[in-house]
């Protein structure tokens, strides 16, 4: 219940993930409301992933309790899975988004 | 048939996401950009990864995996995860943007008059 070895990273990915966008690539990704639409269906299919993948009844992912806040919602997905999806997931658009920006006449 | 659990899991996004690369100029028809936006976000996961289930904070249940383990300790279906999750991402927000772009210029023209 440390929440050391995922809770604090994955707060720092997503906090890591918001300054590469703001302070160095500036791409303008947070401002498109594609980015937004898309974020919430991503959401809501890393729900029926997620939640397949970290089901307590018979798990793929396995997580050490003392590594995690121990809230898991909803079903059985650990939130900081949460923080995960949305740093990784934010992180690949950005750069997909510095070609076009690069690109741009 | 448990130990293809994780690969048919990632196969099925796969599946799911793929008619969106009808939608504009897709994902998998530009490959270098693709590559060159979910390639260095892999490498750095994969890494904070490998420090994770070398440290216990999660591992991955043998009985849903086919058990090739990767340099680094990582089961293969995890290296895939890093692939399909972004390119599933990628398409999402590729198809949105294109459904978006009518609507986009539609504001401008309102916006310039």
């Amino acid at each position: 219940m440390s929440g050391l070895g995922y809770t604090l990273p994955a707060a720092l990915a997503v906090v890591a993930v918001c300054a590469l966008e703001l302070g160095v690539l500036r791409t303008g990704l947070f401002r498109r409301p594609a980015y937004w639409i898309s974020m919430a269906i991503v959401i809501g299919f890393q729900i029926l992933v997620d939640g397949w993948l970290t089901k307590l009844s018979a798990p793929i992912v396995i997580y050490d309790n003392r590594h995690t806040s121990g809230i898991r919602f909803p079903f059985d997905i650990p939130i900081e899975d949460f923080l995960f999806g949305f740093a990784l997931v934010t992180a690949v658009l950005l750069l997909w988004e510095r070609r076009r920006v690069a690109t741009r006449p | 048939m448990d130990r293809w659990q994780y690969l048919i899991v990632l196969g099925g996004c796969l599946l799911t996401t793929a008619p969106l690369e009808l939608f504009g100029s897709g994902v998998y028809r530009q490959p270098r950009r693709a590559a060159a936006a979910v390639l260095p976000v892999a490498a750095v996961f994969l890494i904070w990864d490998a420090v994770a289930v070398g440290a216990h904070v999660w591992w991955y249940a043998p009985r849903f995996i086919l058990g090739v383990i990767a340099p680094g300790g990582l089961p293969l279906e995890e290296l895939l995860f890093f692939l399909v999750i972004p390119l599933c991402g990628l398409l999402t927000y590729s198809a949105v943007d294109s459904l978006l772009r009518p609507l986009r210029r539609r504001f401008a023209e309102v916006k310039h008059r």
